[in-house]
């Protein structure tokens, strides 16, 4: 064929310029839909409109930059450390693989820590001033980077792992070589998750008493019924963190050579029996590691008998013996109002989640538009979205639900998407041969394969459900354990306070592993090579 | 072993001037034209990366050609996908992996709106050497394991072509030789058109009526060499070594060429 021949035949137009078209569509649709919405909506005290938005920014640009400022340094702070924290117990881990378990449950204590709580608590300990955001931060990141951490230092082959050994050399010198660069698109993926979750702690600690900062300026815009400002907010942290989410990843692919993978499941230890008996001595090991952590950092800091509660005083509250239950039960009329909004909220947020992906997977050529705006979606700090939600839809049950299902609704979506894309190419090309449709096509081969997935989004949609339904009681209904620990925080009652942090952070590690035990029968019958 | 549906004709396929060129450039097929005729076994042959698989799968209809076209028996490949007549079995044995050995198989019929047929099925197993694994999922089995039960999913159905891009790849020399003499029966015996992609000149000598040679890519036809050995072909003979030499020498020409069309560009 001639030169001339082979430049008539229409090159393909690329999968990702079309996506990018969709989406580019997508957003402008999405823009003018909440333009009219917000016009039709005007004098309620809902919604305001992305001009009305642009408008409040461009007003309080002075005002904005400065808050901005304050909270991008302690988001920046916390970020720096959490990671660091993270970084070096991977590291710990990957030499000395025993302790990996008593890392993996520590850090999973430390996700389940309800803010709510732990920032008041914070703010007490480290008194005024950024401490307590920038230890929220930190706290913040140290999970959703500490696990793809660990999932990317054991994504070695083990042959590299092999030459090291025949070489003589131990795991240090095999972390050093090989694991620490195979760990780096892992790492990075871990990162862009943490930038936007460095972002949602540092707020967080500035809802609780800082002087400055957008987390002040949030509660002030949603007290004074500033709704444009309310939202010019929530844009602000949604356009930083999509920025930094998006920004990392291009330093990531720089540095790693590749796209970030999407991260979806904690490692796997182990197998079968041996798999749970060594769970069991983790977990264990993990809540003698958090007790030790808690009590010694009492005695190490000093900390006043006002404030500090010992695992034994916490003991006596959850028992009664300290106060004759009086503690215990006003702990538990709370829980049961927060789950009247938390069980709705979290499986209204997976099942939107999943339908939704079902619903993309079966329009073709949507996917690859959705998954992005999803992904960045999902990087949004939930703190922005609590006045959003209250505006629209009122500091009722419809409110708290909503929260909590916004909270579950983007992970689980981008793990389905991720998960229903994860049916082997060769499968699907066998059943095209035989014209299968969508429909069964879906349901024979994608839905399956994206079960692991859709679990794995269930389990890490634990914790992120009693956050996001605490943050809710707390900002908008005034009712649960979420505003009993904000209650209890002003009063300073302290013996609520622990007692509220034990039982909402044992309820989530509970919850977490009843998820996580679901989960391993399904990836012992859809993806076997995953389950050890 | 006859088909449900009755099906005993193979397909004709035509691949008329088809050019392939993917999504950034890379020419995988240039202008290639050739025939399968109905009921016979033919061989594609060619190096690494010359676009054999890319053919394959666009008689599959499961790549459009940037130009030219594909038919079978004067139609679209969507044709006789809707009508449940063609099969393929890839390098990767794609099993379902919740799904046990037989209702892996089962699939297939499943999936071409052809009656359960549990005979069918357990004779298949047998043939590919899976007796004992029918209830096993494909965790429990060996790459080769895996690769016969894909092997078995695809002639399940009784296609009227069979699509098969290097099968053999992950199977023992034993159990290789085994399907290379037990499987042309099933094909030939249904009268299916079957396209064999292969490595191995050996095999291609041994099991197709006629053996095609790509160049090196971006691929095009360099040789169509007949087959004329008889049948069965068991054993090693002085006629096949000649064959495979023929064919041999036509990949070390078309690298030759290739290569000479790059020095004297």
């Amino acid at each position: 064929m001639s030169a001339g021949a082979t430049a008539r035949i229409r090159r393909p137009i690329t999968a990702a310029r079309r996506d990018a078209a969709i989406g580019t569509v997508g957003v402008v649709i999405a823009l003018v839909v909440w333009e009219l919405a917000a016009r039709a909506l005007e004098g309620g005290f809902a919604l305001a409109a992305p001009t009305a938005v642009v408008a409040s920014i461009v007003d309080n640009a002075g005002l904005l930059g400065r808050a901005l400022a304050a909270t991008g340094t302690t988001a920046l702070l916390g970020f720096v450390i959490g990671n660091g924290a993270a970084v070096a117990l991977g590291a710990l881990a990957a030499a000395w693989p025993r302790s990996e378990r008593t890392i993996t449950g520590l850090a999973l204590i430390v996700v389940c820590l309800p803010l709510v709580a732990t920032a008041p608590l914070l703010r007490v300990l480290l008194g005024q001033g950024d401490g307590p955001s920038i230890a929220l931060a930190a706290l913040s990141v140290y999970y959703t980077t500490l696990i793809p951490l660990l999932v990317g230092l054991r994504a070695v082959p083990s042959t590299w792992l092999d030459l090291v050994q025949v070489a003589g050399r131990g795991p240090l010198t095999a972390l050093v070589t090989v694991r620490a660069r195979a760990s780096l698109p892992y790492l990075a993926a871990g990162l862009q998750i943490a930038a936007p979750a460095a972002f949602l702690g540092a707020m967080v600690g500035e809802f609780t008493g800082a002087e400055r900062g957008l987390g002040v300026l949030t509660i002030r815009a949603a007290r004074d019924l500033d709704v444009d400002l309310t939202w010019a907010l929530a844009t602000i942290a949604a356009v930083i963190s999509m920025a930094a989410y998006g920004l990392i990843g291009i330093i990531a692919r720089r540095l790693a050579g590749g796209e970030p993978p999407t991260i979806l499941a904690a490692p796997r230890l182990g197998s079968g029996r041996g798999r749970l008996r060594a769970t069991l001595v983790g977990a264990g090991s993990a809540v003698i590691a958090a007790i030790v952590l808690w009590w010694g950092g009492i005695v190490a800091f000093d900390i006043t008998p006002f404030v500090a509660r010992t695992p034994i005083d916490v003991i006596g509250i959850v028992t009664g013996t300290r106060d004759g239950g009086e503690t215990r039960d006003a702990l538990l009329g709370a829980l049961a109002e927060t789950a009247v909004f938390v069980v709705p909220g979290y499986l209204a947020g997976l099942l939107a989640g999943l339908a939704l992906a079902i619903l993309v997977v079966l329009v073709p050529g949507t996917t690859g538009a959705v998954m992005p705006i999803a992904i960045a979606l999902r990087s949004v700090p939930i703190v922005t979205t609590v006045p959003l939600i209250v505006l629209l839809l009122g500091r009722g049950p419809v409110g708290a639900i909503a929260i909590t299902a916004v909270m579950v609704f983007f992970p689980t979506l981008v793990a389905c998407l991720h998960g229903l894309r994860r049916a082997p190419g060769q499968v699907l090309d066998v059943m095209k041969v035989y014209a299968t449709p969508a429909w069964r096509v879906l349901l024979q081969a994608r839905i399956p394969a994206m079960l692991p997935a859709f679990f794995a989004a269930a389990r890490m949609g634990v914790p992120a459900a009693v956050l996001a339904v605490t943050a809710a009681e707390w900002l908008a209904t005034g009712t649960g354990i979420g505003a009993l620990m904000a209650l209890s925080a002003s009063l300073s009652d302290y013996d609520v306070l622990a007692g509220a942090v034990v039982i909402v952070t044992v309820i989530s590690a509970v919850g977490y592993a009843l998820v996580g035990a679901i989960e391993t029968r399904v990836l012992a019958r859809y993806a076997p090579e995953q389950s050890g | 072993m006859e088909a449900d549906r009755g099906v005993g004709v193979g397909v004709a396929v035509e691949v008329a001037v088809a050019t392939k060129v993917y999504a950034g450039g890379t020419d995988a097929l240039q202008a290639t034209s050739l025939t399968l005729e109905a009921g016979r076994t033919t061989a594609l042959v060619g190096p690494s990366g010359c676009g054999k698989s890319t053919l394959l799968r666009m008689i599959a209809g499961l790549e459009a050609p940037t130009a030219g076209r594909v038919t079978l028996d004067g139609e679209a490949p969507e044709v006789l996908q809707r009508r449940g007549e063609l099969a393929v079995a890839f390098q990767d044995p794609s099993l379902l992996p919740w799904r046990s050995v037989a209702q892996n198989i089962e699939l297939a019929l499943d999936l071409a709106r052809l009656p359960r047929n549990d005979d069918r099925v357990a004779e298949l197993i047998a043939l590919v050497g899976l007796d004992g694994f029918a209830t096993a999922t494909p965790a429990e089995l060996s790459g080769g394991m895996r690769q016969r039960a894909a092997i078995a999913r695809a002639l399940v159905t009784a296609p009227r072509l069979l699509l098969l891009d290097e099968p053999f790849g992950a199977v023992d020399e034993l159990t290789r030789h085994e399907l290379a003499r037990e499987l042309p029966a099933l094909w030939e015996g249904g009268g299916t058109t079957t396209l064999l992609v292969t490595h191995s000149v050996a095999e291609a000598v041994r099991l197709a009526d006629r053996v095609i040679v790509l160049s090196p890519r971006p691929g095009r036809v360099i040789a169509d060499i007949p087959i004329t050995l008889t049948r069965p072909r068991g054993a090693e003979s002085a006629e096949a070594a000649a064959l495979e030499r023929t064919v041999r020498d036509a990949l070390e020409a078309g690298r030759a060429g290739t290569a000479a069309g790059q020095n004297a560009g």
